[in-house]
């Protein structure tokens, strides 16, 4: 460098001469190297002294005393500049043209000689706006898709298909980040250590679906193993329909409770966030469940995979009852129409009397969910609402009455617009 | 009619000219249809009678999946749970029979009435009342209990004359009233402008439209015998008989067809699909309505054969002997049905013929199943 750079000063002060001997450079450089004088002008302090690595460092460290407390963070942070960065070999404050270094040596016939250009003032504002723009903290910019739960946090974001296991490759899968939390444990030697432990569910959208818990020291290879775990501990769920589950049903895990229920094409995931990804990794579409208890997103997963490896399908339900299942929907105007039926039916004498018969309470293990009493809206017992009814009952009709005149019309009239048309008139002018 | 009669005259020429359906096309393009009115006989007491009724459910082939699909005019902004119940075999045969049951009242037939005629009759004239207001005065009885048909509805018109009114106040009256849920007062667009309703026509929405105007009017209005004749001959015309199948509109345009001497496209489609009951059946809905074949009696008792079988949505896999001898019987008396009164013999007999063939193979199959399993 120090020599390329040397040739150029020659080249700088004998343009000619050494465009004529381009062989000798060398030689001109060292000659020219003794010809400089070496009165010893000594600028040494630590600027000059230090490498920018340490100078930079000196300035944003924070002691180890002080880290613990959460010094060095937050908004009076200073943080490294790269201050090579925007900058280019052959460019600086003097504008100059450099041929063979900032511009060719020839451009079309013409051998371009090395000139000095007009300043550029803005050269400088925009490296400090380059500088400035480090300084900041930038947020990892995602788009509404690639976005997770919350902001840029991993939970709810997509890893892509575990890895394959043998050649076998999990194709059509897909892995979301359920949870991704830093684990602090206390160590003899090492005093407080940080571990990084992530929760992932892993499924094709086809019934083929598994969880998995990784930890490690640091958070991608926490979620790597999540995730090759989960490919590794797949389950197959039957789903209903190909939209949902067979029936409702109750799970807990700990003191976790879940409450799901089936729910008709259409209705869509009223579900827990984690819920929801499992049942899109699972492929369910239609499902409302309702968590009780303690929200520890652990267990709700745990208790939802139980839940529905506990599922039984309809056959199975109509074989243990020994009769036939029989689906009612309201847009079919409650046609029966029989799901499965048993080897063997009993008849009516066969039931015994004090056994559960209706569906939702056998399939719920006769558990009752409690219906909340509903209560009327705040508002609705005050005596301005009732006022509002009032007021509003004789406008009740009126986008009905509207939507027909515009039919008839093309536009809101009534007969007294025929009758006094000089009405209109004196309002158009 | 008398146009339409011409209109069919020329179809049928084309039809002996060239067999080709691309001429057929063309020339059912350049048709305009004429609308046809139930205006000289009261078709009434012929389309309630018992056995035209059986024959017209018959031949509407009701598949419960499509009488019982979701329609698209359910206001369910979200469609409900699905209920679910334990039941034995007895429960489950009781459901069934309630659902045979919902399914009449689904395939309720729209009735083919005679179009009604102008009332003009003057309850009394008061001379001294000439002058007293410029306005005519309705007084309608809108005493609970009675029904629209024959509610007391009478105008006092300014020269003192007091007569019951005419139908379209009547029916606004009783729809200011009694307002009928889809009712409109003023036409709809889709009825009143015809390019609107061609367009439905062409778009093959011939549900549709019969289901809109039996809410709008009333079967003996002469409106409403416009538009279903219309639709009608459109659906005929292009043979799309199987998008009225399974609803309560494919008896009364069985019925309409029939009345009007044009049942052999619908003929042709049944031979074409190899449902040679039906056609039977056909021929004897058009014996009960004009009475003018020469095998009624055959055709009666395969008539009386064929309505206690269970109804044929797809052709069978395995024939029985019985049902062989049944389908040879029928193929036969449609045969004669085509020689005598058919207006399109030489297209219904190589349907008919193309017809055999097929079912000869597949007797033989299942006889030379039989045979192989050593049932015979």
């Amino acid at each position: 460098m120090t020599t390329k750079i040397l040739a150029l000063r020659n080249v700088v002060r004998n343009p000619i001469t050494a465009l004529l001997k381009q062989p000798n450079i060398q030689n001109n450089g060292q000659n020219n190297l003794i010809q400089f004088s070496t009165s010893p002008l000594v600028y040494v302090n630590f600027f000059n002294k230090l490498p920018a690595e340490k100078l930079w460092k000196s300035v944003t460290s924070v002691s180890n005393a002080g880290a613990k407390k959460g010094r060095g963070k937050g908004a009076g942070r200073i943080r490294i500049r790269d201050l090579n960065r925007g900058q280019i070999i052959g460019v600086g404050k003097i504008n100059m043209l450099w041929p063979g270094l900032s511009a060719p040596v020839i451009r079309g016939r013409e051998l371009l000689k090395q000139q000095r250009l007009p300043d550029d003032p803005e050269r400088m504002e925009k490296l400090i706006k380059l500088r400035d723009s480090m300084t900041r903290f930038r947020r990892l910019k995602l788009s509404p898709i690639e976005r997770g739960w919350s902001g840029a946090r991993m939970p709810g974001r997509s890893l892509g298909p575990p890895d394959p296991v043998a050649d076998e490759e999990f194709v059509g899968f897909d892995t979301k980040v359920l949870q991704l939390r830093p684990l602090l444990i206390m160590k003899g030697t090492l005093g407080r250590t940080r571990n990084f432990q992530a929760m992932v569910v892993t499924g094709n959208g086809q019934g083929l679906a598994g969880f998995g818990i990784g930890k490690a020291k640091e958070a991608q290879a926490a979620l790597r193993k999540a995730k090759n775990r989960a490919g590794k501990k797949l389950m197959h769920f039957d789903i209903y329909k190909n939209h949902t589950v067979y029936h409702d049903f109750f799970t807990a895990f700990g003191k976790t409770k879940i409450y799901v229920q089936k729910k008709n094409e259409g209705y869509g995931l009223m579900v827990h966030r984690a819920i929801k990804e499992i049942c899109q990794a699972i492929g369910i579409k239609d499902l409302r469940a309702k968590v009780e208890g303690p929200s520890n997103l652990q267990h709700i997963v745990k208790a939802f995979f139980i839940g529905l490896l506990q599922q039984r399908t309809h056959q199975q339900l109509a074989e243990e009852k020994k009769l036939h299942l029989v689906e009612y929907r309201a847009e079919n105007e409650y046609y029966p129409t029989v799901v499965a039926s048993p080897s063997t039916v009993r008849t009516k004498e066969e039931i015994p009397k004090d056994e559960t018969l209706d569906f939702k309470q056998y399939v719920m293990n006769d558990k009752v969910i409690l219906q909340k009493k509903k209560f009327p809206r705040f508002y609705e017992t005050m005596p301005h609402y009732e006022l509002f009814l009032k007021k509003y009952e004789k406008y009740r009709n009126h986008e009905k009455i509207r939507l027909d005149l515009k039919v008839e019309y093309g536009e809101v009239k009534s007969f007294l617009n025929d009758k006094y048309p000089e009405e209109k008139n004196e309002q158009e002018a | 009619m008398s146009l339409l009669k011409f209109a069919r005259n020329n179809t049928k020429h084309v039809f002996n000219m060239h067999n080709d359906t691309q001429a057929i096309f063309i020339s059912s393009r350049k048709l305009s249809l004429v609308p046809s009115f139930y205006d000289q006989e009261n078709p009434a007491p012929k389309f309630f009678s018992s056995g035209v009724q059986t024959l017209l459910k018959r031949l509407t082939r009701p598949d419960f999946a499509k009488v019982f699909r979701k329609r698209a005019n359910t206001n369910y902004p979200v469609l409900k749970t699905p209920i679910y119940k334990f039941l034995t075999d007895e429960e489950l045969n009781v459901e069934r029979e309630n659902a045979n049951k919902s399914a009449d009242r689904l395939l309720q037939m729209p009735p083919a009435v005679k179009v009604n005629e102008p009332t003009n009759d003057v309850l009394s004239k008061d001379p001294a009342l000439v002058g007293y207001d410029n306005s005519t005065y309705m007084f309608t009885d809108i005493t609970f209990g009675i029904d629209n048909a024959h509610r007391i509805i009478v105008q006092r018109s300014p020269d003192g004359t007091l007569q019951s009114c005419d139908y379209e106040t009547r029916k606004r009256l009783n729809q200011i009233y009694f307002p009928m849920q889809g009712r409109k007062l003023r036409e709809p667009k889709v009825f009143s402008e015809t390019e609107k309703f061609n367009s439905l026509l062409d778009r093959e929405q011939y549900e549709y439209i019969l289901d809109r105007a039996c809410v709008q009017y009333e079967p003996d209005e002469r409106k409403y015998q416009e538009l279903t004749s219309i639709t009608y001959q459109h659906l005929d015309m292009h043979s799309k008989f199987n998008l009225l199948r399974s609803t309560r509109h494919f008896g009364p345009m069985a019925f309409y067809l029939t009345w009007h001497k044009s049942i052999d496209r619908l003929m042709l489609e049944l031979i074409q699909n190899g449902t040679v009951r039906e056609a039977v059946l056909l021929v004897a809905l058009r014996q009960a309505i004009h009475a003018d074949l020469t095998n009624e009696d055959t055709c009666n008792t395969l008539v009386s054969q064929i309505l206690p079988r269970p109804i044929q949505q797809t052709k069978p896999d395995v024939l029985s002997e019985e049902d062989i001898a049944l389908d040879t019987k029928c193929t036969e008396c449609v045969d004669t049905y085509i020689n005598t009164n058919s207006t399109m013999k030489s297209q219904q007999a190589l349907a008919l013929q193309g017809f055999r063939e097929y079912y000869q193979q597949m007797v033989d199959i299942s006889r030379g199943l039989k045979k192989a399993h050593g049932n015979v």
